[in-house]
């Protein structure tokens, strides 16, 4: 959720000559409006209205990061969510939420929805909407919602009980539960580089209605290096001690709920959306480090009126630039171009102003590693067959269960020295760990890597991936990572589909990541009732890793890599049972751990393969 | 070396870029309008003949000294009608004239005869029947002296690397004509510091690269570089974890076919074979004047450097001799401006400075009889505060050894520990620490000032760090490790680095590199764990006994500044840079993939067994 600058960025890049402030000042009218929700607060908002004669539709944005530059003759760089809309005509509003910026009220924290029983995000937009439509002239009586990350979420808000003018929404990188799986927490275990920093800037108290800005404060740019400034924090209690001194209510909620308790559940959107009347386009990244599961859970649930649309993106990656690449990995064409000129325009057009219907797919997914878009009829599609893929002997990984009667890798978690989520040293997380090359991982001691032999022919997963452990600590706790990796061919190279680029040189045996996920063991049968390992007694750990759409290529390695740290992106576990929010420097404690991979105790992890071509059965996938 | 031989082949172009006017590669239209040139075998008093290149100025207004260089690697281009795009050590020998002459060394490329590595150095009786790399010089300047007319009776050599190596070996019973040399990153000692092994622990893809080409053997004199290797990766962690033991080379690639791996494979101790082949102890009643040039982060011979101004200095103290030492990589003062190595910067032009206020005047001075320009006994560079001192002894006389104790909690102190302690960490062979946070096949010579964080994030990396320095802290000097450890094996290696910790809040420097955090790589060094005692008979490590374990780092000359700390990493593998320890007592050239054991190792910081370095402090 962290929010970028969108209209920054923008500017900075100059995307479109046609775009920028003397353009929308020649083409639109604004004025700043204060409108009273039903229980009589008030919240500020912005209109954008084409100066042309219309009628046009509406276009909504509900967000907590503020809508400036405020003031009636002030101007953005970029309305809406591409310049495309902008050019086409529309009346754009921009609302400051509940309790942020501008507006009145008091900030909640994924504000719960109550089906009617109450103001709520669902309240305020259909009391928007409402407004809007009898106090603005010049509308043709259709509205749409859209909004990326936290924004993501109030667009997805106001499908629930919608206003029947609200027509179309796109829940872009929507938030669906901060502890399940979204931007603080993924199965319980902290977001920890992610949440501090987010909670650091945007949930500084607000005494009253303000246009400014929050300021960074000094210590979330103090250290260049957020391995070390994590690391030198210390145990979770140290944040508020050193830094946050009770003053920032969110966090302080986070460290008071450290299990998927009452307060987590009612800010859970996914049970709210049901019955839903406008189309949605959902649309998310397979790299957002923030909010994929979000996207992933919000299209499940809205899947009957919704398209889902996948790209090789960061979090926002489709809303400006190329999208043609993320860190050293290459996608082939402008992929984020192509959504906002054939996906996004097309389906707002077409729900608000009458256009012809684009025919979309159910699903429209970007298939990594051959580089090419996917149209299914659902998602996941149809025809998956979940395939498990077995741990093995010597670091192997086979479509074969193991037959021994015994094997298990060991290794060690030392909370002083946990594996870096990254080889860089970044003071921030950036989305290019996401595709990043996990041999600075593979070379430790203290990560289990297991690889298949090259692949012969073509293995295409989608879907999302199970990973079915087998595991013991020494220890009562322990969290547990596992990551699916693709391995690239040496130096010999690999021919790039689309014109991605040569992959030779250092990228010869690069280890890239595709999906990995952690598991908190004390979650492993409930995120709301934790419970402890008996030492040394072998465990069932199971999980999903969020989907892909992947094919590993013929001359590349499956490899899978599992670790009890991925630090600091996740916070450290001290490998004891407890209140991990309340832990003590001398709680942390070394645990082995083990990986069983018998007859009696196989791990594996299951991929929903896709079968493409006939001859793609189990063992004649690798040589 | 290779490394070497790689930067010298893209050095014109970079030079034609980087360099002021004064200091611009003359080009081989230069050299053509102004030098000819001629190839000539020239006879040694063993009747074999070397191949010598002759560049002699067109202007015969004036006599000139010579300039010599001799090499393994060539001195091409082959041909009479082919010039080299630049002549001498750098730009302005060219410009001011003088007859250059370069030699391809005994069994080398155009030149007859046997190639020897580190030709042994020999007792000089007189017997024709005895040569080596002195009386081939010797012979090569009376030769030229006889044959090349113009000059005016004095000869100079220089050269870089293993020409560095020739030049040092040129002092030894020198021509009475040879009146200065430079060796320029020399190697005296492959078991012990240069190259291919540090206290016996061998510099494997160093090694491994440089031989898979320059170590074939050659059939018969030819111009041709050797054909490359092709390793099929760039990940160089990868392909030497992959080739396992050292025996599989032999194996795989080799197939017994270079001479030079037999031989290292063959002497796994300081043995007569490595011996004969140490420099330092002929380096006496040396009558040339010297000056010795060298780079703080030159990852091949900055041992050789070193020891061959302290061997000098001991056993010749009448020679007329001069220590260099920049903040440059290996041969890094050939090439302008020399200001940076990776993300770390030095500021200026320190090559600039060395070329024309050193190593120009010093030859004019000692060839051409130009005013002596009174270099000082030793000009080193501090870095850290980037700045060259003129010194009148190196190590300086002022310094005070300064212990600093290992501690409990990470740190480290200049008080000896009150209370017993250890901190242990495992070493696994199959999981060696890498040297290098990035992929490359070969040694990368960033690696000598690399940032060395992802280490310290390791659990079999103990890190120690002391406070933020309340001043300037300088080092100048050798450092010596005192460690106290055990093993539950019965052999380790032990790696000590010294590394300079950025404050955390240092601003950033307009286009720079972020620095702030940065934890640089000053000095690190590895010893072998059986030879703490004799590099000649290596004996095990008991298990779990607590073992002193006393080795020297390189000198250095550096200062932490004010807000920086010193931090202290120790750990058991460098990988690859180093070739794996099975942690068992073996002849490890011979071991087998199933010696390889995993070992826990500690480091003790108690009264009775405190760790510690011996520091260089310049007050």
């Amino acid at each position: 959720m962290n929010p970028r600058p969108w209209l920054l960025a923008l500017a900075a890049c100059l995307p479109l000559p046609a775009q920028g402030v003397a353009y929308l000042e020649a083409h639109y009218r604004k004025q700043e409006v204060r409108i009273p929700m039903r229980d009589g607060v008030l919240l500020f908002t912005a209109i954008y209205t084409p100066r042309e004669p219309g009628p046009f539709p509406v276009l909504l944005n509900r967000t907590p990061y503020g809508i400036g530059p405020y003031g009636e003759d002030a101007f953005p760089e970029q309305l809406g969510p591409s310049e495309e809309l902008a050019r086409d005509g529309f009346i754009f509003v921009y609302q400051d939420v509940r309790g942020k910026m501008m507006s009145e009220g008091a900030f909640r924290e994924m504000t719960p929805l109550l089906d009617g029983r109450g103001v709520d995000e669902a309240t305020d937009a259909w009391d928007t909407i409402e407004w809007i439509l009898k106090q603005v002239p010049g509308h043709n009586g259709r509205v749409g919602a859209w909004g990326i990350s936290y924004p993501g979420f109030y667009a997805a808000c106001a499908l629930v009980g919608a206003h029947p003018a609200l027509k179309a929404v796109s829940p872009q990188a929507p938030i669906s539960d901060l502890f399940a799986g979204d931007d603080d927490h993924h199965n319980g275990a902290l977001f920890l580089a992610q949440t501090f920093w987010f909670d650091g800037v945007y949930a500084m108290p607000r005494p009253q209605p303000t246009s400014l800005e929050p300021e960074p404060p000094a210590f979330t740019r103090f250290h260049p290096d957020g391995y070390q400034f994590f690391l030198d924090l210390g145990p979770l209690p140290h944040a508020d001690a050193r830094f946050f001194h009770g003053q920032v209510q969110v966090w302080t909620d986070e460290m008071a709920h450290g299990a998927d308790d009452a307060y987590w559940q009612a800010r859970d959107l996914r049970p709210h959306l049901k019955d839903i009347r406008p189309a949605v386009l959902t649309v998310g990244g397979w790299f957002d480090p923030e909010d994929l599961f979000g996207t992933l859970q919000v299209h499940q649930r809205a899947a009957l009126r919704d398209v889902l649309v996948m790209g090789p993106w960061d979090h926002g990656g489709w809303s400006e630039g190329d999208g043609d690449r993320l860190g050293d990995a290459r996608f082939g064409s402008a992929t984020a171009a192509y959504y906002r000129a054939q996906v996004e325009a097309p389906f707002f057009r077409h729900h608000l102003k009458g256009a012809p219907d684009p025919g979309l797919p159910k699903a429209l997914v970007f298939e990594t590693g051959t580089n090419q878009w996917r149209r299914f009829s659902a998602w996941p599609p149809p025809g998956v067959q979940p395939t498990p893929l077995y741990l093995q002997e010597g670091g192997g990984l086979g479509f074969q269960a193991p037959r021994a009667a015994s094997g298990e890798d060991a290794f060690v978690g030392d909370p002083a020295h946990p594996v870096p989520y990254t080889a860089g040293t970044e003071a921030q997380v950036s989305s290019a760990f996401m595709v990043e090359d996990q041999r600075f991982a593979a070379r430790r001691p203290d990560v289990l890597v297991y690889q298949t032999p090259v692949l012969t022919a073509a293995v295409t997963v989608a879907g999302p991936v199970q990973a079915r452990l087998q595991v013991s600590t020494r220890g009562t706790d322990a969290d547990w990572v596992v990551k699916l990796i693709d391995v690239l061919p040496g130096e010999a190279g690999d021919p790039e589909p689309a014109g991605g680029g040569n992959l030779g040189g250092t990228l010869g045996g690069c280890q890239r990541l595709v999906r990995a996920e952690v598991m908190r063991g004390k979650f492993r049968r409930s995120l709301e009732t934790p419970e402890p390992f008996a030492p040394g007694q072998p465990t069932p750990v199971t999980f999903t890793l969020n989907d892909i759409c992947h094919t590993f290529r013929p001359g590349h390695r499956i490899m899978v890599q599992i670790q009890s740290s991925w630090f600091p992106l996740v916070d450290r576990n001290p490998q004891v049972f407890m209140d991990i929010y309340h832990a003590r420097d001398q709680d942390f404690r070394r645990a082995e751990h083990r990986v069983y991979r018998n007859a009696a105790l196989p791990s594996c992890i299951i991929l929903p393969v896709l079968n493409t071509t006939k001859n793609l059965h189990g063992k004649n996938m690798v040589k | 070396m290779k490394a070497w031989i790689g930067l010298k082949r893209m050095g014109g172009a970079a030079a034609v870029i980087l360099a002021g006017n004064l200091l611009l590669a003359q080009g081989a239209a230069y050299v053509r309008s102004h030098y000819d040139k001629q190839e000539a075998m020239v006879p040694m008093r063993d009747g074999t003949r070397l191949f010598t290149a002759i560049y002699t100025p067109r202007d015969h207004g004036r006599p000139y000294p010579f300039l010599l260089e001799r090499t393994p690697y060539g001195v091409g281009p082959y041909g009479p009608d082919q010039v080299k795009d630049d002549l001498g050590p750098c730009a302005l020998f060219g410009q001011e004239g003088f007859i250059f002459v370069y030699q391809d060394v005994r069994g080398k490329r155009m030149s007859e005869g046997t190639f020897q590595d580190m030709t042994p150095a020999l007792p000089h009786t007189g017997d024709p029947a005895q040569v080596d790399e002195s009386t081939d010089t010797f012979d090569t300047v009376a030769w030229l002296l006889r044959h090349v007319p113009n000059h005016n009776g004095r000869a100079g050599q220089w050269g870089v690397s293993y020409p560095g190596f020739y030049a040092a070996a040129a002092l030894i019973d020198a021509h009475p004509a040879m009146k200065a040399v430079s060796p320029q990153g020399p190697i005296v000692d492959w078991f012990m510091g240069d190259d291919f092994h540090r206290n016996g622990a061998l510099w494997l893809p160093h090694l491994f690269n440089y031989i898979a080409e320059y170590g074939l053997s050659r059939p018969h004199p030819a111009g041709e570089e050797p054909p490359p290797f092709h390793h099929g990766t760039r990940d160089g962690y990868a392909f030497f974890l992959d080739l396992g033991p050292l025996a599989n080379a032999n194996a795989r690639y080799f197939k017994g076919a270079i001479p030079f791996w037999n031989d290292v494979m063959a002497h796994g101790t300081y043995d007569a074979y490595w011996q004969v082949r140490n420099l330092r102890p002929h380096l006496r009643d040396v009558r040339p004047a010297v000056l010795t040039v060298g780079g703080w982060f030159d990852a091949e011979n900055l041992f050789g450097t070193l020891q061959t101004y302290q061997a000098l200095a001991e056993q010749s103290p009448g020679t007329d001799q001069r220590l260099v030492m920049g903040p440059w990589d290996h041969g890094g003062w050939s090439y302008l401006p020399g200001a940076s190595l990776g993300a770390v910067t030095f500021g200026g032009s320190p090559s600039e400075f060395f070329q024309t206020r050193m190593e120009f005047p010093f030859f004019m001075h000692y060839l051409k009889d130009a005013p002596d320009p009174g270099l000082p006994r030793a000009y080193v560079f501090e870095t850290g505060a980037n700045r060259w001192l003129p010194m009148d002894a190196w190590p300086p006389r002022t310094l005070r050894r300064t212990d600093l104790f290992f501690e409990t909690r990470a740190r480290l102190g200049f008080t000896r520990p009150a209370k017993d302690g250890f901190d242990a960490y495992p070493s696994d062979p199959a999981r060696p620490v890498p040297y290098y946070n990035g992929i490359t096949i070969g040694m990368a010579r960033e690696y000598m000032a690399a940032d060395q964080r992802f280490a310290g994030r390791r659990p079999d990396v103990l890190s120690y760090r002391t406070e933020p320095l309340k001043a300037d802290l300088t080092l100048a000097g050798p450092i010596q490790a005192d460690l106290w450890v055990s093993t539950s094996g019965t052999d380790s290696d032990w790696v000590v680095k010294v590394i300079d910790g950025y404050p955390e809040d240092l601003a950033e420097a307009d286009g720079a590199a972020p620095m702030a955090g940065y934890q640089q790589l000053v000095r690190g060094e590895a010893m072998r764990g059986k030879f703490r005692e004799s590099f000649e008979h290596p004996e095990p490590f008991v298990p779990g006994r607590p073992t002193e374990v006393k080795f020297t780092l390189n000198d250095v000359c550096h200062t932490f500044l004010k807000g920086h700390r010193l931090v202290v990493q120790v750990q058991s593998s460098w990988f690859p840079l180093m070739d794996r320890n099975p942690q068992v007592f073996t002849d490890i050239y011979q071991a087998r993939e199933a010696d390889f054991h995993a070992a826990e190792e500690h480091l003790y910081h108690s009264p009775g067994l405190p760790s510690h370095l011996v520091l260089p402090v310049l007050p």
